[in-house]
């Protein structure tokens, strides 16, 4: 069975069933949203049973000829760096499939949830895609419904926000659409074949000056959507304007795909190039690391402040792939993971105070622990996640990155150290001002955010994950591991890196 | 030598001739709509010869028309065109008591449309491209009784003189230089005598015929007729002039230049290169002012003219190629575009400003659902047949190493998403509060099924794109064959 073509058109199918339901019937579009977001789980589910996590290259590979006189198709598998985003990816939409059914309110309906389908969908193809084409097919795909929904029911400024959204997205992408016409051609003069397979494209040498050139390109559309700074003027408005729910996706699985592109199509397909990128966008990630986490210190609500640290978390994740380290490259793709797990749970956590308080701004409130215990002990292990606390998951990852970032650039992780400190300055505040203190801006002692059994069913699961991958990282690292060798290795060989530094050999 | 081989020329000039006598002739009852379906049946069994004659070339009055895989696939664009554009008048309000003549004048103009992209000489090319002005000169207007429609009449009329003007002096240049008038035979003595190509004469009919076809294509900067003939005439006609105009002069593009004077392409691909970047730049800017749909698709159908210009100024079949796919993809998103203006149109006054959208996807799903595919596939989102036409045209720019040209095409379209995107943000956004419910009137079956139709084609044409490839290579190899 395809199953990793299944994965991807049961949301597609479920998405245009709910569009085509009448915007009263709510119940039937929330049966119907449940039942594919579960179904696309299982699905993925079993793409993980069936994965052979010795395997460095893309597998369950379900490849169809799309317009062959261009070398196009659909071409779409996992290897060990799609496979737990996929499965992240799956996991989170469950849970926001969940929130948003749970406050579906009347002028959301059928088409709130279906266009959350097809953002799903659309993330899904991105991960697996093989064919640089169908990447790009789906890097624009999954942004049309994102720009939607936050058209359509975010904040006062939906507007402007969902418009800078698009068009910082575009004007990297299309670029990116340059760089993949221009790979696929002179791809082709070296070879004789016209084939935009990511696979095909990793054994053609380009030569320095070229490949830079091509990543470049790469580069800006990754930049603008991981984001890195200074990309990331779409950020804190999408974020605080977006419905909550949709920045919980948004933060946890759409900022992956452009690190996730980074390592999968970047450094594979051009690794003659890396080498002279390697200090600006180093740079860059530091920049934003500290920049973001400064930012989040100062912000004046809560989903902001989350929205930053993501800034500042995203740029980690990109040091830990551009140092071209096995084991940075490791911890950035066991982070990928963690930073979409913690930040939706701290989404999670600011959208049930909201919820429960009417207010987002960290400094109208304060006390909740005493009238919501229960959330405040989850809020507190969310917090120590995600300042990366020894013991918890994102310690691991980050721990990978900064070891293997020492190991090239010492420098380098003395400066992202800082943004490890800084986590704990703006989480705490974070934590303590509303949690902590003389109880305000609530009645009741804020019993009213208590956490009930409706977001209990959310948040549990994302610390469930959390524990998991904080005791046993193991677990995922089996899986990633020969891949990410695979991804960094011609990059390490064409910058001359140590042999004992290199996993693979060709 | 076979005359018979212009059939296709001769159904469509018969079933012209026979609307107009049917417009004179007093119909009653249901045979009001006998011109309309005359005029339908003439284009399906049109479309059906041209699909009969498919295959090698074939010529007639002495080489005066070609009929082979260009000509006759070009005219599958003009035929649809042309129909949808009937189809889209269907129960026109505006146009009653004129709809037999209407009907006439858009066959007619099909006729010239054909005519052009099948001519095999310089002379043919050009009663071609008046027969298609004249007639459309008329279908501006034909609203006599609305001011706007006449004055866009007048200036289609004015700008169109000039662009005839200055098209045939560039006839009579090229044709000093070669000595000839045949297309095939222009190519022939460029390649083959001494010194031709260094004529300063040849750059000089190049840059008079490249005018010339910029007006038809509404290129900048010969483009300013556009918005303001757009907005006035009757909204098919607008489609019309879009869709079936732009086809035939893009035609006419690769007859002349990729086709004739291939030789003399060092003269011309900077120069049609620098048309589209300015085409591509200006027209989408211009776009991004207008706060009337019917404006703003007037726009993007100049920035569209600047993609398609792509495929000209490579100079190479590929580009060729790319063009014809791609006109296919830019007539049925331009249509179903156009068809869901005309039902808003109908149901409300001044229902082409952008404030009449509001809501509009919500009141009306399938037609919301239409309108935001042709939108988002002129914005080349992928997996739509626009994004497959730009994937191809700026793939045969890098190609031909003109990379500068995908590139501006690329930033280009990153602003053209915001002109695309505002209709659509606003037909699904809901009604302010407090304003009146979207008015609805029962939607003109025909209209519908273009728009329909035409949504349907911009996802089965990016799907099943291979087979329409295919067609297309054989078309842009027939351009270059003795």
């Amino acid at each position: 069975m395809p199953w990793v073509s299944i994965t991807i058109l049961i949301p597609l199918v479920a998405s245009v069933l709910l569009m085509l339901l009448p915007a009263a019937d709510r119940a039937r579009a929330r049966a119907l949203a449940l039942l594919a977001s579960v179904l696309t789980l299982a699905s993925s589910v079993v793409v993980l049973v069936l994965f052979d996590r010795n395997l460095a290259a893309l597998q369950q590979v379900d490849h169809l000829d799309w317009i062959p006189a261009i070398g196009v198709s659909w071409d779409v598998g996992v290897d060990g760096i799609s496979i737990w985003l996929v499965l992240l990816t799956t996991a989170i939409f469950t849970l926001g499939t969940i929130a948003a059914c749970q406050h579906l309110p009347e002028q959301r309906g059928p088409v709130f949830l279906g266009l959350i389908m097809l953002a799903q969908a659309g993330l899904l193809g991105l991960f697996t895609a093989g064919d640089l084409v169908l990447f790009y097919v789906f890097w624009e795909f999954m942004l049309i419904p994102f720009a939607l929904l936050i058209w359509n029911w975010g904040g006062a400024d939906r507007r402007g926000a969902g418009m800078i959204f698009v068009v910082y997205t575009m004007v990297g992408s299309l670029l990116m659409l340059v760089a993949i016409v221009a790979t696929g051609l002179l791809a082709m003069d070296a070879t004789g074949d016209l084939s935009f397979l990511i696979r095909d494209l990793q054994g053609v040498a380009f030569g320095e000056a070229t490949a830079t050139v091509l990543l470049a390109g790469f580069l800006l559309a990754f930049a603008i959507k991981i984001p890195l700074w200074p990309f990331h003027g779409w950020l804190p408005r999408a974020y605080s304007q977006a419905p909550i729910v949709v920045t919980i996706l948004l933060a946890a699985v759409m900022s992956k795909a452009g690190v996730y592109g980074l390592l999968r199509v970047g450094l594979p397909v051009f690794p003659e190039g890396v080498g002279n990128l390697i200090m600006p966008v180093a740079i860059l990630a530091l920049i934003g690391i500290i920049y973001g986490s400064l930012l989040a210190w100062r912000a004046p609500t809560m989903r902001l402040l989350v929205g930053y640290s993501s800034l500042a978390h995203l740029g980690f994740i990109v040091l830990g792939i551009i140092v071209i380290d096995r084991m940075a490259a490791q911890g950035a793709v066991l982070q990928m993971v963690n930073h979409g797990i913690v930040v939706a749970a701290a989404f999670a956590v600011v959208m049930m105070l909201a919820r429960g308080t009417g207010t987002e701004d960290m400094d109208r409130l304060g006390g909740l622990a005493k009238g919501a215990p229960r959330l405040a002990v989850a809020f507190l292990f969310v917090t120590m996640a995600a300042l990366a606390l020894p013991g918890s998951n994102a310690f691991v990852g980050e721990f990978f990155i900064l070891a293997g970032v020492f190991n090239q650039y010492a420098w380098m992780a003395v400066i992202a150290m800082l943004g490890v400190v800084l986590a704990a300055v703006y989480m705490l505040r974070m934590y303590q001002s509303t949690m902590n203190g003389p109880v305000r801006g609530v009645r009741d002692d804020g019993r009213g955010a208590e956490m009930r059994a409706r977001d209990a069913i959310i948040l549990v699961p994302l610390i469930l994950m959390m524990l998991w991958i904080a005791v046993w990282p193991g677990s995922l690292v089996d899986y990633t591991q020969a891949s990410t060798d695979a991804a960094v290795a011609p990059a390490q060989i064409a910058e001359a890196r140590p042999v004992e530094q290199i996993g693979v050999t060709r | 030598m076979n005359a018979g081989a212009a059939l296709t020329l001769y159904v469509m000039a018969a079933v012209t001739v026979l609307v107009f006598v049917l417009a004179v002739t007093p119909l009653r009852g249901r045979m009001r709509r006998l011109p309309e379906l005359v005029g339908l049946a003439g284009l399906v069994a049109t479309a059906g010869i041209a699909v009969a004659q498919w295959g090698e070339r074939q010529v007639a009055f002495a080489g005066e028309v070609r009929i082979d895989r260009f000509g006759l696939l070009m005219t599958w664009v003009i035929l649809i065109a042309a129909a949808a554009t009937i189809l889209l008048a269907w129960g026109e309000p505006a146009a009653a008591g004129r709809r037999p003549e209407f009907t006439g004048l858009v066959l007619s103009a099909a006729t010239g449309m054909m005519l052009t992209v099948m001519s095999g000489d310089l002379i043919t090319l050009f009663i071609g491209i008046e027969l298609l002005s004249v007639a459309l000169y008329i279908l501006c207007a034909v609203e006599v009784a609305r001011e706007r429609s006449l004055e866009s009449g007048i200036k289609y009329l004015i700008t169109g003189s000039i662009g005839t003007a200055i098209l045939i002096y560039g006839f009579a240049l090229l044709y000093g230089v070669t000595g000839t008038t045949s297309l095939a035979g222009i190519a022939e003595r460029l390649g083959s005598v001494d010194g031709l190509l260094d004529q300063p004469l040849l750059v000089a009919a190049i840059a008079l015929i490249v005018v010339a076809l910029g007006f038809k294509a509404s290129a900048v900067p010969f483009h300013m007729w556009t918005p303001d003939v757009y907005q006035g005439a009757p909204t098919p006609v607008a489609a019309f002039m879009g869709t079936g105009t732009k086809a035939a002069a893009m035609g006419a593009f690769l007859l002349l230049f990729t086709g004739a004077t291939q030789q003399a392409s060092g003269d011309w691909r900077g120069l049609i290169g620098a048309l589209a970047v300015v085409t591509m730049v200006v027209g989408n800017v211009g776009a991004l002012l207008q706060d009337n749909v019917k404006r703003m698709l007037a726009w993007s159908s100049i920035a569209q003219a600047g993609y398609l210009l792509i495929g000209v100024a490579v100079g190479t079949l590929a580009g060729a190629e790319s063009l014809i796919y791609y006109l296919f993809a830019y007539v049925a998103m331009t249509l179903a575009a156009f068809a869901v203006v005309i039902l808003r149109e109908r149901e409300v006054e001044d229902g082409d400003r952008l404030s009449a959208f509001t809501g509009y996807g919500r009141a009306r799903p399938w037609a919301g659902v239409a309108m935001t595919l042709a939108l988002l596939s002129l914005a080349g989102f992928p997996p739509l047949a626009g994004f497959v036409g730009k994937f191809l045209l700026f793939g045969s720019a890098v190609d031909a190493d003109m990379a500068w040209l995908a590139i501006v095409g690329a930033v280009a379209s990153a602003v053209s998403v915001v002109y695309y995107l505002r209709v659509v943000i606003a037909m699904w956004s809901p009604q302010a509060d407090g304003a009146p419910a979207v008015r609805r009137l029962k939607v003109p079956t025909p209209v519908a099924a273009v728009a329909v139709a035409g949504a349907v084609a911009v996802v089965g044409l990016a799907i099943w794109a291979q087979p329409l490839l295919d067609l297309c290579a054989g078309a842009a190899r027939a351009l270059i064959l003795p």
